[in-house]
C-alpha cells in the first residue's frame, strides 16, 4: 500500500474525529437514558470502525463494518427480541414493565373519607428549595418543606400578615406569584405530605388535599401491601396476588417459559384449523411461484430476440406492475372483483350474463389472489430470467441445433437445467416470499370468506402468518405479542425446513450441469 | 492530545439531566390538531406553559399512544374513542379522573361510555352512530316501521339502472354496521352480572331475536334489496352514483352526500315487527370520543387545568362539533348543533355504547365471520351459534 500523502491523512483525521465525537455525544444520551443495549452496539461499531480505518491491515474492513453493525442492529436483534418475546407473557394487561406498573400503583392516592383542602403558597430560594405554605378550611396555618407538616402559631415570627393576607417571611425565600406557579405544578404534583396517617396531595391548580395511599410497595421482600385491608399482594404470573387470588390489574410482562409453545401444541382448536391452512399456504407460494415464473420466463424469451422491433418499450411497460406500490394494486384489485360493482364481473354479465362470486367464494377468492400475486410477480421473475438466459452460451444451442434438437426439445433439455442453476436459489426465496405474504392476503381478502366450522378465525384464505395475526390481535382479550412470536418462531422452522430441501435439491442440479 | 481535548468538551456539554418539566404534549388527528394548537397558543399566553400537539391519523392514533406510553414517552393527553379504553385500562394506561361539578354539563351516556369499573377515565366531547339516511327524491315521506320501508325497497329496486332499497357497509367483516338487525329482535353482546358490571360469559349474539334480525336480513340480500359485498369505497360509489334509496349509516357519510347532491332526511331506523307481534327499535352502537389523561405523565394537574378551563367551554365544544359533524357530549353545546346532529341524536336514544372490554375483541372477529357468512347463504342460526361458541372459547369462558 502507497503511503498516502498530508492531504490524504488529515482528510482522514478529521473526519474519524467528527464520527467519534457524534458516537460520544450520542453515547452520552444513551447512557442517561438507560439503553445499554444500544450503547454497546454503538461503541463496538465505533471501535471497530476506528481499527478499521485507523490499523493498515484491517483497512479492508472499513465498509464492511458499518454495514455489520445495521444488519446486527436492525436484523439480528429483532430476532434475538422476538424470541425473548415469545417465552414471556406479553399482551394486552401484561404490557408494562414491572417497575412501571409498581410506579403507578405505589402513587395511587384515594380522596380520604372526610378530606380537608388546604391552599397553599409557595416560596423558592435561589438554591431552588421549596417552602409551602398551606392554610385549611378553618384558617390554620401551616409550614412545610414538601416532607413534612409543621403547624404554624399566629405569633410565629415567620408568619406575616400584609394588608389582610397572609404571608411567610424567611430569609431567602422569595414568592412564587403568577405563571411561576404553573411551572413548579410538575414538582408539587409529586408530593405527598405526611399528616396523621394521611397524604396532602396537590388536587388542581391551587389547592392540596388529604389522601390516603392506597399500596406500599416494600422492594426488599417484593410485596404490595393494600394499607387499607392490609392485604399483602406478591407477583405471581405477571399480576400482583394476593394469598387467595385476587389480582391487582394491570399486570406486568414476566418470563413465562415454554408456556405460549405448550398453549399451541395443546390447543385443540389450532390444531383443527392447523392443517388446512398449512396446506393453503404451500399451494399459495407454490402455484404463486410456479406461474409467476412461467409468465415470467415466457416473456423473457420473447425479449431475447434480438430482432425484436420495440424490445425496451415492451420490457418497460412489463415492469409497470412490479414498480407499483403493493398497497394501491391491492385495492385497485380488489375493487375490480368486487361481485356487484367490480369491471370483470360487469363485463362478464354483459357478455355471458355470468356473475362470478370473485373474493366471496372460498375457491374463487384463492384463484383471485393467485392471479393478482401472479401480476405483481411476474416482471421479477422476467427481469432475473432475462439476466440467467445471457450466461447460457450459444454453442450449445449450435450443437442442439446440428443433433437435430426442436426449439421445445432445446428449451427443454439446455435452457432450462442451465437456468435452474442460477435461478432456483432466487425461486426458494420467492417460495419463502410468497408464504409469508400478509401484506397481499389481509389487503384483498383479510383472510376471509369464513369458514362454517372453523375452530379459530381462520378463513378460507388465510395463510398461515394471517392466521397467526387473526388468533393474536384480533381474537381473544387484546393483543397478545407472546403467542404471536411464538408462532413466528415455529413458522420459521417450517420454511427453514422446506428451504433447506429445496437448496439441497437446487446443488444437485449443480452437480450435474455444472 | 487534540482528541482528548475534544473528548471532555462534548463529554462536558452533554448529560442534560431530564427534571421535570412543565410542559403539555397533546397527541390528536389531524381533523383536530389545528383546533388545539390555537388552544394551546392561548394557554401558553396565559400561563406560559408550553404546549406541544403531535399530530397522527386516526388509525395510527391508537396504538401509538400504547407504544410512546410503554416506552416512557408518551403524552399527557390523548384524543381517542370510547372503545380504545378497554385496552388502556387493563394495560393501566390512562388516568382516572374527576370532572367535579363540571359533570353535570355533560351527558350522562357520554360519561357513562367513558366509565370502566366505576371511574371515569376521559371528558367526551362527541358521541356518533347510526342512523336512517334516506334520498327525498326516491322516499318522499320517511317509513315508520320496518314493513313500510320493505314496501318502499320493493317498489324502488330495480337491478338494471342498478338501484337497490336499502344499502350499508355489510362487506364481510362488518359486524358494527350489523348490529342493528341482531339488536332489534332482543340481541345483545355482553350481559350483566347482578353487580352492573359487564359480563364476558354471557353472550347474546344467537339469541331468538337475533336469528330473527340475521334472517330478514338474509331474506333481503337474496331479494335483491340490499346490495352485498358493499365496502368503504362501494358507499362512496353507491352515493356518488345515486344507486340507493335509503342508507343506514352515520355523520361520516353526510359530506359525500351532499357533495352528490342528494337531497336527504335523516330519521330513525324504523322499528321491526317481531316474532311475537312487538315492535322493536333496532339498537345501534354508539361512539363517544373524548381526551383521556395519561397515568404516567408528570404534568395531571396542568393537563387537567387545560381540559377543565379550555376544552370543557362552550366555544371548544361547538368548535370542536363543527369540525367533525358530530353530536356534541357536552350539553351547552347542544343548543348551536345543526339539524343533521340533531336528526342523528335522536337515534342516539336508541343507542348501546360499543362494550369497551378486551373481550370485545373476539366479538369484533367472529361477528364479522358470522356476517361473512350470512352473506354467502349460510343459515343464519348456524352461523351466530358458531360466532358465539367461539366468542366465548376465545375468552376462556368455557
Amino acid at each position: 500500500m502507497r503511503s498516502q500523502s498530508p492531504l490524504h491523512l488529515s482528510v482522514k483525521i478529521i473526519l474519524l474525529g467528527v464520527l467519534d465525537a457524534a458516537v460520544v455525544w450520542a453515547g452520552v444520551g444513551l447512557a442517561t437514558q438507560a439503553a445499554y443495549a444500544l450503547l454497546s452496539l454503538l461503541l463496538l461499531g465505533a471501535t471497530g470502525l476506528n481499527i478499521a480505518i485507523l490499523s493498515r491491515r484491517a483497512y479492508p474492513l472499513r465498509y464492511l463494518l458499518p454495514g455489520l453493525v445495521f444488519l446486527v442492529g436492525m436484523v439480528v436483534y429483532p430476532i434475538l427480541y422476538n424470541i425473548y418475546i415469545s417465552f414471556t407473557n406479553l399482551q394486552t394487561g401484561n404490557l408494562l414493565q414491572k417497575s412501571q406498573v409498581v410506579q403507578l400503583l405505589d402513587g395511587r392516592y384515594a380522596p380520604a373519607p372526610d378530606e380537608t383542602t388546604y391552599t397553599y403558597q409557595a416560596y423558592l430560594n435561589d438554591k431552588n428549595d421549596l417552602l409551602l405554605l398551606l392554610t385549611d378550611e378553618q384558617g390554620n396555618h401551616f409550614l412545610s418543606r414538601g416532607e413534612s407538616l409543621e403547624a404554624l402559631a399566629p405569633d410565629d415570627p415567620r408568619f406575616v400578615t400584609q394588608d389582610g393576607s397572609v404571608g411567610l417571611d424567611v430569609a431567602g425565600y422569595q414568592p412564587v406569584t403568577g405563571a411561576g406557579i404553573y411551572q413548579l405544578l410538575p414538582r408539587l404534583e409529586a408530593l405527598a405530605i405526611p399528616t396523621d396517617g394521611l397524604y396532602l396531595r396537590l388536587s388542581g391548580v391551587r389547592q392540596f388535599r388529604t389522601a390516603i395511599k392506597q399500596y406500599r410497595y416494600d422492594p426488599k421482600a417484593d410485596r404490595l401491601v393494600d394499607l387499607e385491608t392490609g392485604v399483602s399482594y406478591t407477583p405471581v404470573d405477571g399480576r400482583f396476588t394476593s394469598a387467595d387470588g385476587k389480582a391487582i390489574e394491570p399486570g406486568f410482562q414476566t418470563w413465562v417459559g415454554l408456556r405460549n409453545f405448550v398453549t399451541i401444541f395443546s390447543s385443540a382448536a389450532i390444531g383443527k384449523d392447523f392443517l388446512r391452512v398449512f396446506l393453503w399456504t404451500v399451494v399459495w407460494a407454490t402455484l404463486s411461484v410456479f406461474f409467476s415464473f412461467s409468465l415470467g420466463l415466457s416473456f423473457a424469451l420473447l425479449l431475447n430476440d434480438r430482432t425484436l422491433r420495440l424490445r425496451l418499450v415492451y420490457r418497460t411497460l412489463l415492469l409497470v406492475p412490479y414498480v407499483m406500490p403493493v398497497f394501491i394494486s391491492a385495492f385497485v384489485w380488489r375493487g375490480m372483483f368486487n361481485e356487484n360493482f367490480g369491471i370483470f364481473n360487469r363485463i362478464l354479465g354483459d357478455l355471458f350474463n355470468v356473475q362470478v362470486p370473485w373474493l366471496t367464494n372460498a375457491m374463487w377468492a384463492r384463484a383471485s389472489l393467485i392471479i393478482i400475486n401472479v401480476w405483481l410477480t411476474f416482471p421479477y421473475m422476467m427481469l432475473i430470467s432475462l439476466g440467467a438466459l445471457q450466461s447460457i452460451p450459444d454453442q450449445l444451442y449450435e450443437a442442439a441445433r446440428v443433433d437435430g434438437a426442436g426449439a421445445w426439445r432445446r428449451f427443454w433439455t439446455v435452457t432450462l437445467p442451465l437456468l435452474m442453476i442460477s435461478l432456483a436459489p432466487l425461486l426458494i426465496g420467492a417460495f419463502a416470499f410468497a408464504f409469508n405474504n400478509f401484506t397481499l392476503i389481509y389487503l384483498v381478502t383479510a383472510g376471509r370468506p369464513a369458514v362454517l366450522g372453523a375452530a379459530t378465525p381462520a378463513g378460507a384464505t388465510d395463510i398461515l402468518i394471517s392466521w397467526t395475526y387473526r388468533i393474536s390481535f384480533q381474537g381473544g382479550s387484546g393483543n397478545n405479542y407472546g403467542l404471536a412470536s411464538a408462532i413466528s418462531i415455529l413458522i420459521f422452522f417450517m420454511i427453514a425446513t422446506i428451504s433447506a430441501i429445496g437448496f439441497r435439491m437446487s446443488r444437485h442440479l449443480e452437480e450435474v450441469y455444472g | 492530545m487534540k482528541k482528548l481535548l475534544l473528548l471532555v468538551l462534548i463529554v462536558a456539554l452533554a448529560g442534560v439531566v431530564g427534571a421535570a418539566q412543565a410542559k403539555l404534549t397533546i397527541f390528536a388527528d389531524d381533523t383536530r390538531t389545528p383546533l388545539l394548537r390555537d388552544l394551546g397558543a392561548q394557554f401558553t399566553a396565559d400561563t406560559g406553559v408550553e404546549v406541544e400537539v403531535v399530530e397522527y391519523a386516526w388509525n395510527d392514533l391508537r396504538s401509538a399512544y400504547v407504544t410512546s406510553t410503554q416506552a416512557g414517552e408518551g403524552p399527557d393527553i390523548v384524543i381517542g374513542a370510547h372503545d380504545w379504553l378497554g385496552e388502556y385500562v387493563a394495560n393501566g394506561l390512562v388516568e382516572p379522573i374527576d370532572l367535579g361539578k363540571k359533570a353535570a354539563d355533560f351527558s350522562q351516556a357520554a360519561l357513562e361510555a367513558f366509565t370502566v369499573n366505576g371511574q371515569l377515565y376521559g371528558m367526551p366531547y362527541a358521541s356518533e352512530n347510526l342512523a336512517l339516511v334516506y334520498d327525498k327524491a326516491l322516499v318522499p315521506t320517511p317509513p315508520r316501521t320496518w314493513d313500510e320501508l320493505l314496501a318502499i325497497c320493493r317498489a324502488v329496486t330495480d337491478p338494471e339502472k342498478p338501484l337497490y332499497g336499502l344499502a350499508f357497509q355489510n362487506q364481510a367483516g362488518n359486524f358494527y354496521q350489523f348490529f342493528p338487525f341482531l339488536s332489534a329482535g332482543g340481541g345483545y353482546i355482553f350481559g350483566y352480572d347482578d353487580k352492573g358490571a359487564v359480563n364476558p360469559c354471557d353472550v347474546g349474539i344467537a339469541t331468538d331475536g337475533a336469528i330473527f334480525g340475521a334472517t330478514l336480513y338474509q331474506s333481503m340480500l337474496d331479494e335483491g334489496l340490499i346490495p352485498s359485498g358493499v365496502d368503504w369505497d362501494t358507499l362512496n360509489a353507491l352515493v356518488e352514483g345515486h344507486n340507493a334509496a335509503m342508507y343506514i349509516t352515520g355523520p361520516w357519510l353526510i359530506d359525500a352526500i351532499k357533495k352528490a347532491g342528494i337531497d336527504y332526511g335523516i330519521t330513525q331506523i324504523p322499528p321491526i315487527k317481531g316474532p311475537n307481534g312487538a315492535y322493536n327499535v333496532p339498537k345501534v352502537f354508539t361512539g363517544v370520543q373524548g381526551f383521556m389523561v395519561n397515568s404516567f405523565s408528570e404534568n395531571k394537574t396542568i393537563a387537567m387545568d387545560f381540559l377543565m378551563n379550555y376544552i370543557g367551554t362552550t366555544d371548544t365544544m361547538v368548535a370542536l362539533m363543527n369540525l367533525g359533524n358530530r353530536a356534541p357530549a357536552y350539553l351547552p353545546a347542544v343548543a348551536q348543533a345543526g339539524p343533521d346532529i340533531l336528526a342523528f341524536s335522536q337515534q342516539a336514544a336508541f343507542g348501546v355504547p360499543m362494550p369497551s372490554i378486551p373481550a370485545m375483541a373476539s366479538v369484533w372477529q367472529e361477528g364479522g365471520n358470522a356476517l361473512d357468512l350470512i352473506n354467502n347463504g349460510t343459515d343464519p342460526a348456524t352461523a351466530l351459534k358458531q360466532a358465539q361458541d367461539l366468542i366465548l372459547t376465545a375468552v376462556d369462558c368455557k
